[in-house]
């Protein structure tokens, strides 16, 4: 019992060690989204053939919209750490759209990524708003 | 014969060459690490040794009641120590194999894949409930049935599992042709570890990548498509609960729509991404749609 708690102890502090100096190397703040073109590279190499077409990043950086000019689909990116995650937005996957003047709520459920929120200024915010909320419905 | 836990011989080598490939990576720029990613990473690796100590008696309790059925002993020569290696190594590739071919055990595993990054960290980014996942056990049977004392395979299922954490690296390119060809190695393992639709579903392999050869999954790492870590549906968290439960989360909430028991059974048996109106996708179904594209980019192919 005492060998088990002493290697609690020691891994505990070996993790302490490791996220310490991770921090001091690598900082701690995220990698915010620089335009919407590094988003769409991403995605070209997870969707064949993916080309945005129109495109909004929320205006702290931490999401994003893209659509497909392929096939239309629309695509949420959002920042975790120094990076993306992405989803693709359609029935069933996207619960529920609300606007607040420029930001856009987007409910999606999901156990790791309930919601995703986006400041897009109030025109743009519109716009997608409808798109989307054809989407939800 | 009572023999020592490798893995936790191993764990002070582990905290220092995690903190040697940091530094490496922040000199040379080749690799990754995010610090978020990295804590939930090593709060997973916790976790499951903590989890591992609780529960552990679960497989011990099934190893010992099928060994009740095997009269004869391979013994403890240097051979059988060898022979118990490459044959565990085996056991881990079909046990791998199904591990991301059968949804139950995908729920477990995809913890491992879940980290966007590849580096040591992510070697220690472990599942919580492999004592839950209980096909895993039907793996380890053939090799109690074969006679290896339990304590044997134990021993060697963890030098197994130390082999396998320097291999989480972007750090180390590739080795000579001969290693290569035999080891699996940082560059096999990248490729396990990548989303990219040519590498999914390959190189399963523990110790030795001959296992992929032979059965037809492996993969060598292209460099024109560098590898994209992580899962098809990345998670959006770094929280090691949310991290732990997302599969079991998941595979759960299909059960509970499923509307007939064959469906419930294929949700639980049938590989991740099935669903009964084929409207997900599954690693073939990208694997298809990316050849097709592929072919159309370039016909001559």
């Amino acid at each position: 019992m005492h060998g088990l708690v002493l290697q609690l102890v020691i891994s505990l502090a070996g993790v302490a060690l490791m996220i310490g100096a991770c921090a001091l190397l690598f900082g701690t703040r995220d990698t915010l989204i620089p335009s919407a073109a590094t988003v769409a590279e991403r995605l070209a190499g997870d969707v064949p053939g993916f080309r945005a077409s129109s495109t909004a990043v929320s205006r702290d950086g931490r999401a994003a919209l893209l659509e497909n000019t392929v096939d239309g689909n629309v695509y949420l990116a959002v920042v975790r750490g120094d990076e993306t995650v992405m989803r693709r937005l359609r029935r069933g996957t996207l619960k529920g759209v609300t606007r607040d003047g420029g930001k856009l709520s987007l409910e999606l459920g999901e156990f790791t990524l309930g919601r995703a929120r986006l400041d897009l200024g109030d025109e743009t915010a519109a716009s997608w708003e409808a798109r989307l909320k054809a989407i939800a419905a | 014969m009572t023999l020592p836990n490798p893995v936790v011989l191993a764990i002070p080598a582990f905290v220092l060459l995690v903190v040697v490939e940091m530094a490496f990576v922040r000199l040379t720029g080749r690799g990754r690490y995010e610090v978020k990613d990295t804590a939930a990473s090593l709060m997973m690796g916790l976790g499951n040794s903590v989890i591992d100590a609780t529960f552990g008696f679960m497989f011990a309790a099934f190893a010992i009641f099928v060994a009740r059925f095997v009269p004869w002993s391979t013994g403890w020569s240097l051979g059988a120590f060898v022979a118990c290696f490459v044959a565990d190594d085996l056991r881990y590739y079909w046990w791998h194999r199904a591990s991301h071919r059968v949804r139950w055990m995908w729920a477990d595993h995809v913890n491992h894949h879940s980290s966007q990054h590849y580096n040591l960290s992510t070697a220690l980014r472990q599942p919580w409930a492999g004592a839950f996942t209980l096909p895993s056990y039907l793996f380890s049977v053939p090799l109690i049935l074969t006679g290896f004392p339990l304590g044997m395979i134990a021993f060697v299922h963890g030098l197994n599992l130390v082999y396998q954490f320097w291999i989480h690296t972007e750090a180390i390119g590739r080795f000579p042709r001969w290693f290569e060809a035999v080891m699996n190695t940082p560059s096999h393992h990248r490729v396990h570890h990548a989303t990219n639709a040519r590498y999914l579903d390959a190189n399963y392999a523990g110790v030795f990548i001959v296992w992929d050869r032979m059965f037809g999954s492996f993969v060598a790492e292209t460099a024109g498509d560098p590898p994209r870590y992580g899962i098809v549906g990345n998670i959006a968290s770094f929280n090691p609960l949310k991290v732990a439960l997302h599969g079991w989360v998941s595979l759960g909430g299909d059960l509970l729509h499923a509307r007939s028991l064959r469906e419930a059974a294929l949700y639980l048996l049938a590989p991740p991404g099935w669903s009964p109106d084929g409207s997900r996708d599954t690693s073939d179904s990208i694997k298809a749609r990316w050849a097709v594209f592929r072919t159309a980019q370039s016909p001559a192919e």
